[in-house]
């Protein structure tokens, strides 16, 4: 299967990393017929306990076996524990009790990854950025989409995940403080590509190839503004080669909704919790120029 | 519980009504055996329905009526259209939802699902598509920051030579919002405050195009 590896990154929290991994996820799933796949890498755990009531996660990814931590802790101790189906949710749990969207699967985080940072340096720089790739790289085949869900961050975890990327999106909240942010992550991809290239022969380095705004309000100049004042630092980004002519900003913009936070105590996606809200709509479009975006462009 | 657990759960309930059933008795049993059996006739009768592949194509059709997509895009002059390139026939409904019911039932009867699907599948992905501003945006926001950039009397200077519909065309690319009352003077203040404000939060565009 042709797939594609997005992560989704961007070291400002709070911008709508889980909520656009969990809801394009779910709409690859449900409209499109995805095979999709969440690898979730933040200790914080809110995509899986978007898509995952807190008793069942905890019991789950009890002592982190179950969950992303076992791959690093793996790496760390040269051990080999983890393992891919074990850990695999299918499906969420809808109010009927039993499970829906049967193509999209979850491998959840755990609290314990947070020790993950501290030990990791033990290792070579170079064996740090393949440990993602060498774990699941094989696994990943067998979905059309694999979204992985980065911390607030851009230390080691999150270099897994680009490294073993395709493609970085990121989401990005109109206002000064992303813009200043976003310059900087886009220097720091770009730097990451050029200590990625000698390890990963005969493969695309990952770029930036999608931003995707969240957390929109139509009231007003203030967002409309913000988004143009982030178009002309991506139009002065490409100029200077710090990021590539394909990278562009996903329209429709979400919007903020209530219905979008309200399902994350569902414990479902918004297309599943709210159809009709704007939000699903909002999912629903973006979603449909994002595999417009990777599948029409090869 | 995912369809594998119940499987399970029915496979091990089964196996110990199997090994006990000489012993089973009585009337409170009895009635809740009952109940199960003609729950379980329903719950064959849906499972049936839903591996007949036929079935599942309805199914994520009627899913795709539903689905979010539909509700923003879907007009009824368009399950028209649908109904008549998909089916060949003309739909009576007058109102969406009824329109909606009656087309899923020509398309069932049709056997044309895979057709339908397609169908809606490319309304909606033509219906989000967008175009971008192309050459004309990018020239009209590099001014932008041009215009941000400039001493008072050069801005001035640069503003009196355009007519009132390019300043128009310049602000509302770069997010100005203004009305068919906004005058000359008013649209030149707004342009003037928020290019200045562009050039000093996007540097590295005022670098890359003062040189
Ligand atoms: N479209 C939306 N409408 C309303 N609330 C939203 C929307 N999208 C996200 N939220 C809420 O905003 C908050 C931040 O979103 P989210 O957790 O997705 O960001 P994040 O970038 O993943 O954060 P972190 O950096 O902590 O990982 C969440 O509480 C979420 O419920
Ligand atoms: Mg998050």
């Amino acid at each position: 299967m042709s797939s594609k590896v997005l992560a989704f990154i961007n070291f400002k929290g709070g911008v709508g990393k889980t909520a656009t991994v969990v809801n394009i996820a779910a709409t690859l799933a449900a409209l499109h017929e995805k095979k999709v796949l969440i690898v979730d890498l933040d200790p914080q755990s809110n995509s899986s306990l978007w898509l995952m009531r807190p008793d069942r996660w905890r019991e789950h990814v009890a002592r982190g076996r179950r969950s992303t931590f076992q791959i690093f802790d793996d790496a760390l101790q040269g051990k080999n524990r983890f393992d891919f189906d074990e850990a695999l949710v299918k499906g969420v749990i809808t109010w009927t009790g039993l499970t829906d969207l049967p193509r999209l699967h979850l491998l959840p985080a755990a609290l314990e990854l947070l020790r993950i940072e501290d030990r990791i340096h033990e290792l070579r720089p170079s064996a740090i950025y393949q440990i993602l790739d060498s774990a699941l790289g094989m696994q990943f085949k067998q979905y059309n989409y694999v979204l992985l869900d980065c911390p607030p961050n851009l230390y080691s975890t999150t270099k897994t995940a680009i490294f073993s990327a395709d493609s970085c999106i990121v989401p990005y909240v109109p206002d000064y403080l992303s813009l200043s942010g976003f310059q900087v992550l886009a220097e720091q991809v770009t730097e990451m590509r050029e200590k990625f290239a000698p390890y990963l022969p005969g493969r695309r380095r990952p770029n930036i190839g999608a931003l995707i705004v969240s957390h929109y309000r139509q009231t007003g100049n203030v967002f409309r503004l913000a988004v143009n004042e982030l178009e002309l630092s991506m139009a002065a980004l490409r100029e200077a080669g710090v990021l590539s002519e394909q990278t562009v900003l996903l329209q429709p913009y979400v919007r903020h909704c209530v219905r979008v936070a309200e399902s994350t105590s569902e414990h479902l996606p918004v297309i599943l919790y709210a159809p009709g809200s704007i939000g699903a709509q909002d999912y629903a479009d973006l979603t449909q120029r994002f595999v417009d975006l990777f599948e029409t462009k090869k | 519980m995912n369809y594998s657990d119940l499987a399970g759960r029915l496979a091990q309930i089964g196996e110990r009504i199997a090994r006990h059933s000489e012993k089973l008795e009585g009337e409170i049993l009895g009635r809740s055996a009952g109940k199960l059996a003609s729950q379980l006739d329903r719950f064959e009768e849906h499972l049936e329905s839903h591996l007949a592949s036929r079935k599942s194509r309805e199914l994520f059709l009627e899913n795709l009526l539903r689905s979010p997509a539909s509700k923003r895009h879907l007009t009824i002059a368009l399950l028209k259209r649908a109904s008549r390139e998909v089916g060949g026939k003309r739909l009576k409904s007058e109102d969406l939802a009824a329109a909606k019911r009656e087309f899923i039932h020509l398309v069932h009867g049709a056997g044309k699902q895979d057709q339908a699907v397609q169908f809606l599948k490319e309304v909606f992905a033509e219906a989000v598509h967008v175009e971008s501003g192309g050459k004309e945006k990018t020239l009209l926001q590099r001014e932008f920051i041009n215009l941000g950039q400039l001493l008072d009397e050069d801005f001035a200077k640069e503003i009196s030579a355009r007519s009132i519909a390019e300043l128009r065309r310049v602000a509302a690319v770069n997010g100005i919002r203004f009305t068919d009352k906004t005058n000359r003077q008013r649209l030149t203040t707004l342009i003037r405050r928020y290019a200045q404000r562009a050039a000093f939060n996007v540097p590295a565009a005022r670098v890359a195009s003062s040189d």
